[in-house]
């Protein structure tokens, strides 16, 4: 993909969220999108035509952080009640509330099955928690972290953790291990290549990390942009060409992901850019800010 | 009656009859004489003088009150009969106070003496002052009308016809409107007794009345219904305040908290004594957070309180604090300002009045208006610019400077002449136009000077004249530059070195290091040194003398290190030359230079003298310590890269996935088949061991690997029927040992010691662990020969505790299984620690020694007791014992390798430990029996899966095992075994 075909055109608004937008994120095939925020609430987009679809209202305080399964049936969610809230989609209405993390919960992810939901929380635990069961204990608590986890990716035989401990953990369930790659800077997001090769992390030193995981070497660093205090995601293409990530001022940076150099640069909001997702086929992106709109970007 | 009440068993409660009554009636009175008192309150029963008890339960007829537990009286109860005729109308009956009081309380009331308001001068007066003093605050109010013109428009009267009527009647101020007559027809003592009924009863609810206005401007203070004895009571003052918040009817926002409403008061009187109107901010005080910083729009629930996570990090547009802040900010900003009395003070002042007061409460001013004043910067006055204009010298002169140069000619052949034409131009250049016209005039008869006048050699005059005007006008020019812009000099370093015939600064062109500040200011230095000293014996070094040739950076610090200690010049003053080294770093090098520089020396000097070219031997010398300080300079750059390179840093750990979460994963449990790991410090020895074990990082992934084959191949291949005997037995086991593992965990006896000591410390002093393997075998002697005995004998020692027959019945029945097992395993490597199956095999085998030499009754199967037996026995069963031997030493010498992993081993076996000790009646185990114990051990975990054993704790010791101390552990340890089995020897 060139730098030409960078999604830089607005498309769409999406307007109604009362406050800031703390998340938007596109379901697993890219024709929806959900965001989340301040106002408590969860809506459901179709970014493309611009269509605010549904709310899901039931959170107590912000919610932080949304994930929708893969065949677009249930809904996670977590924020600053210190619950999971996990939905089911089409009625709106809450399943499960899954209690138990002794902070705000940061950032919540389905397994590839829909279930296992785990959530990272200010705790400073990553917790498993069963969707199949109707016990709402966890079914494992990961509480090596030194600080906050801000952030938690799956894969289909791994939970990754980001910490801001600066570690990014890698707990291998097939071989019961886990691998701590310290970074030195509090990590703010992590979000995997879609080879799966590689783990790119959000650091609070304003840079953007991209590490190898099967070394834990460091591959490259981006820079530019601002990322001091708040908690704002960064990704890659689905071709993995560039690496994406907001700034405190509300631009949003393309990066080259070889050379680390700045692509593209443009100012998306006006305010801090906290979320940004890219479409898992198309050159789509969609980006929340704290000005409360969600942006979705074409070439 | 009693001795009944033993037999039979009764339903219900008797009926009582009349001698149970007396009975009752006599066991009340001795109880009352003191039997009760010994029973606790809750106990003891309160009964009547006719031994009934009076109080019951809530279903055994209440509290015992009024006529035999009824409202009535003796009399019975009678409702008051309502009587009403024409002449004798029912009277309306006031109730008072009194017609519920009991006598006494009737008497307690009137005893009481008190003082009346109504005599109470002072307090009239008292009143009277704080109506004033209402009625004064009240004109200091703002009136309901807001803005000044109704208080100069309306005058009020100075009272009122009512007023003055009242007054007339012998009302004065303060008092209520009342018919005081009517008081005084009840007599004085009645009424003050009333009075103070009054106030008894209202005490808390009408504080003090005479107070009330001045204290609660906003509340109607209700007029108490009982009339005559308020008479006395000033009428309250109602103020009326006018509503100047902006809340609702009636709400007032101090109701709960009335310190807010000083606090606000005092706000408001400041602000009308600053002089212009704030507006309170109620909300920062009320809802506002700690930080004051809430998201705006979403407030939490009413019953929550804000936190710090409620904070809104994300600045939010609308603000609603921004208004507080700048009240909060305001008076120390004038306060700071009005203390220096300057003119920007003034300006700034102006402008907070002006900012706030264009806006309204609640609104802000915009941060971008549409409508802006455009402003000009007033023009910038050039820093030298002199406010006294100067004519800078002859204007014409500069003038004549943009006349084009007239053609050059050859000077006139006449050499007066030419110096004749010379001499005036430069004159007129000198002085001007005018000087030549002067002199034309003057020598207008004179030949000579007909070049003025366009005669002889007039094209060299104009030619010398335009010259010497150049020349002129250029150094005029130069003056007048020095003067009106020093700054500006014309002479520039470039200039003057030119004039001076100085060679020209270059930049070097030579790469420039990583610091480029550093490098510069060194190459500067370095030319500069250059230009006034010519170091060509060193700038011209023999490509064999440049010992730094590989590192150029390096060798132009040691150029610079030789001039500096050989030439004078300019030095650099602190040696700034490499900066981004380190301190050290830079005083290696600078010994290596000496040396070099030595050995340059010592080079020259033979060459000097020797004057052959062979190459300097130095060379090899100093090979050493160039390679030595390119080494040093390298480890510098890689503590820069280690810094650098610290982060990412990668750590590896255990980390035990829940099963369910790999269920749920649709993954193998790499766990699967192991114990749950131990609670957490279940036992003190238990949580020192695990300590190190969770501490422990780093492990190597084959470890992992390994492991993660092992349990497939575990699983199928050690269920054994034996096993499961086994089990069974475990569980009495466990049921019997508990107190004994409890008691040892918390008195963390020698054995365990021992244990240690014999597995860890076992190198380092053999002293000692001989001394423990005596110690240890003079305990257990006497048990193996009576055993060994025994079998010699052909019968069975019965063990000395029940339990460990049992246990040796199980073992018993356990031999011949094991059979089956052991053509498979006897053929596994024992050397392999790693391997489990190979440990399983080896335990198997170690049974199932017994079997095979035939020699004995396979009671016991441990190795110990058959060495010991084997031993005891020696002349008798010489042939089996050898037999026995040789492979018994070589497993004692396997055990005792994989008694590296003591760990393990103590930890798990320590029960199984405690148990055999249990059996040998000696509860501090010596290091044989640690075998023994460890080797069933062994077996029972390889048989139970899910006993004790966690595989992480087996895969650490493993892993230990494979370290280095190991070997070394491992051959003492045959060595500690042989030497003790020569020990016995002698004792036997």
């Amino acid at each position: 993909m060139s730098s030409s075909e960078l999604p830089r055109k607005e498309a769409n608004v999406l307007k109604g969220h009362e406050g800031a937008v703390l998340a938007a994120r596109f379901n697993s095939d890219g024709n929806y999108c959900l965001s989340c925020g301040k106002d408590r609430t969860i809506r459901l987009w179709n970014p493309h035509r611009g269509i605010h679809i549904k709310t899901y209202k039931s959170h107590g305080r912000e919610v932080r952080d949304v994930h929708v399964t893969p065949d677009n049936s249930k809904l996670c969610s977590c924020g600053g009640d210190r619950q999971i809230f996990y939905w089911d989609v089409s009625t709106g209405r809450v399943i499960r509330k899954f209690r138990g993390h002794d902070g705000e919960v940061n950032a919540v992810k389905f397994n590839e099955y829909a279930s296992v939901v785990v959530s990272a929380g200010y705790d400073r635990s990553l917790r498993a928690w069963d969707c199949r069961s109707h016990s709402t204990e966890p079914i494992q608590i990961i509480d090596s972290f030194l600080d906050t986890v801000m952030s938690v990716c799956l894969t289909k035989t791994e939970i990754i953790g980001g910490s801001v401990d600066g570690t990014v953990r890698t707990f291998d369930i097939r071989i019961g291990r886990e691998i701590s790659d310290d970074l030195g800077q509090p990590v703010n997001c992590i979000s995997m290549s879609n080879d799966g090769n590689c783990i790119l992390a959000s650091c609070l030193d304003s840079s953007i990390r991209l590490l190898d995981r099967s070394t834990g070497e460091l591959l490259q660093e981006y820079k530019g942009h601002a990322c001091k205090s708040y908690k704002m995601d960064c990704c890659l293409t689905n071709s993995d060409a560039h690496v994406i990530g907001g700034s405190e001022d509300g631009s949003i940076f393309f990066w080259d992901l070889v050379d680390a150099s700045v692509v593209s640069k443009f100012r998306a909001h006006s305010s801090v850019v906290t979320s940004v997702s890219y479409h898992p086929k198309d050159n789509c992106m969609i980006t929340s800010s704290v000005d409360g709109s969600v942006r979705v970007w074409k070439t | 009656m009693d001795s009944d009440e033993e037999d039979y068993v009764f339903f219900g409660t008797p009926i009582e009859r009349e001698e149970e009554i007396t009975n009752r009636r006599k066991k009340a009175a001795a109880e009352a004489s003191g039997n009760l008192r010994a029973l606790p309150p809750w106990k003891q029963e309160v009964r009547d003088e006719e031994g009934r008890r009076r109080f019951h339960g809530a279903f055994t007829g209440g509290f015992s009150a009024g006529y035999f537990n009824t409202v009535g009286t003796k009399e019975g109860w009678a409702p008051q009969s309502f009587t009403s005729s024409r002449k004798n109308r029912a009277e309306v009956k006031q109730q008072s106070i009194f017609n519920f009081l009991d006598e006494d309380e009737k008497a307690e009331l009137e005893g009481t003496l008190g003082t009346s308001s109504q005599f109470d001068t002072f307090g009239f007066t008292a009143a009277e002052h704080a109506r004033k003093q209402a009625d004064k605050e009240q004109k200091q109010r703002p009136s309901a009308i807001p803005g000044p013109i109704p208080d100069e428009l309306v005058l009020p009267a100075s009272e009122s016809i009512g007023v003055k009527l009242l007054l007339k009647m012998g009302w004065r101020h303060g008092r209520a409107i009342n018919d005081s007559r009517a008081s005084s027809l009840y007599d004085a003592r009645r009424e003050a007794r009333k009075a103070l009924l009054a106030f008894a009863s209202e005490d808390a609810k009408a504080p003090c009345p005479a107070d009330e206005p001045v204290e609660e401007p906003e509340s109607f203070t209700v007029q108490p219904s009982d009339d005559d004895a308020r008479s006395s009571q000033s009428l309250p003052a109602f103020v009326c305040n006018p509503k100047q918040d902006l809340h609702g009817l009636g709400y007032d926002p101090f109701k709960h908290a009335p310190e807010f409403r000083e606090k606000k008061r005092l706000h408001l009187l400041n602000d009308k004594q600053r002089g212009d109107r704030k507006t309170m901010s109620i909300k920062d005080s009320l809802f506002g957070s700690k930080s004051g910083k809430a998201a705006p729009g979403f407030g939490i629930g009413a019953l929550e309180e804000y936190d710090a996570e409620d904070e809104d990090i994300y600045a939010a547009g609308y603000d609603f604090e921004e208004t507080c802040i700048e009240d909060d900010e305001e008076p120390s900003r004038l306060g700071i300002e009005s203390k220096q009395p300057s003119r920007l003070s003034i300006e700034s002042k102006q402008k907070v009045v002006a900012r706030d007061q264009g806006v309204l409460p609640g609104f802000k001013v915009a941060s971008v208006s549409d409508y802006q004043l455009e402003r000009f910067d007033p023009p910038v006055i050039p820093k030298d610019f002199a406010p006294h204009h100067k004519f800078p010298g002859p204007l014409e002169t500069l003038k004549k400077l943009d006349v084009p140069s007239p053609p050059e000619v050859p000077p006139p052949d006449d050499s007066n002449l030419k110096l004749l034409i010379e001499g005036v131009a430069k004159l007129v250049a000198r002085c001007g136009k005018l000087f030549e016209d002067l002199s034309r005039k003057k020598n207008q008869s004179n030949p000579l000077f007909s070049f003025l006048s366009g005669g002889n050699g007039h094209d060299y005059y104009e030619r010398r004249l335009w010259e010497e005007h150049q020349k002129f006008g250029v150094q005029a020019k130069l003056l007048l530059d020095g003067k009106l812009s020093p700054s500006m000099q014309k002479m520039t370093a470039e200039s003057r070195g030119k004039l001076l015939g100085e060679k020209p600064l270059e930049r070097s062109s030579r790469e420039t290091t990583s610091s480029s500040v550093a490098s510069g200011e060194f190459q500067l230095q370095f030319n500069l040194s250059d230009t006034f000293k010519k170091p060509d014996s060193f700038s011209k070094l023999p490509e064999v003398a440049k010992p730094f040739k590989d590192d150029p950076a390096k060798q132009e610090r040691f150029e610079q290190f030789l001039k500096e200690k050989y030439e004078g010049g300019l030095r650099s003053t602190g040696y700034t030359v490499a900066s981004n080294m380190s301190e050290a770093a830079r005083a290696r090098e600078k010994l290596d230079f000496e040396a070099a520089a030595e050995a340059i020396e010592k080079g020259k000097r033979g060459k000097e003298s020797m004057v052959s070219t062979q190459p300097l031997d130095f060379l090899a010398s100093g090979m050493q310590f160039t390679s030595g300080g390119l080494e040093q300079v390298e480890n510098g750059h890689a503590e820069d890269l280690v810094t650098k390179k610290m982060y990412p840093r990668r750590e590896e750990f255990q980390w035990r996935p829940a099963p369910v979460l790999c269920k749920r994963f649709d993954l193998i449990d790499p766990f699967m088949g192991k114990p749950p790991p131990a609670p957490r410090a279940r036992s003190k020895i238990d949580s020192l061991l695990f300590i190190p074990d969770s501490v422990k990082v780093a492990k190597p992934e084959e470890v992992a690997i390994t492991n993660r084959d092992v349990p497939a191949a575990q699983t199928g291949a050690q269920m054994t029927i034996e096993d499961v005997a086994e089990e069974e037995i475990e569980i009495v086991a466990e049921n019997v040992e508990r107190p004994v593992d409890l008691y040892k965990a918390i008195f963390s006896d020698d054995s365990d010691d021992d244990v240690e000591d014999l597995n860890t410390k076992k190198v380092e002093d053999p002293e000692k662990k001989t001394e423990v393997a005596t110690t240890a075998l003079n305990r257990l002697i006497a048990d193996d020969f009576l055993e060994s005995l025994g079998k010699e004998l052909g019968f069975e020692v019965p063990p000395d505790t029940p339990y460990s027959t049992n246990k040796a019945n199980a073992l018993r029945i356990e031999t011949p299984n094991s059979d089956s097992g052991n053509a498979k395993f006897s053929t596994g490597t024992y050397l392999n620690p790693g391997n489990e199956t190979a440990q399983d095999g080896d335990s198997q085998k170690n049974k199932s020694i017994p079997v095979r030499s035939g020699g004995y009754n396979s009671s016991k199967h441990t190795v110990g007791l058959l060495n010991m037996s084997g031993k005891v026995n020696e002349d008798k069963f010489a042939q089996e014992d050898k037999k026995v031997k040789s492979p018994s030493s070589r497993q004692r010498n396997w055990s005792s390798s994989s008694s590296s992993d003591d760990e393990r081993s103590r930890k798990h076996s320590k029960r199984h430990r405690h148990r055999s000790s249990g059996s040998y009646s000696d509860p501090s185990s010596d290091d044989r029996e640690h075998y023994r114990s460890r080797s069933k051990g062994k077996r029972e975990r390889s048989s139970r899966e899910k006993s004790s054993h966690s595989r992480k704790h087996s895969k650490h010791h493993k892993h230990r095992s494979r370290d280095s101390p190991s070997r070394s552990h491992r051959g003492s340890e045959r060595e500690h075994s042989e030497g003790r089995k020569e020990k016995r020897k002698r004792r036997d």
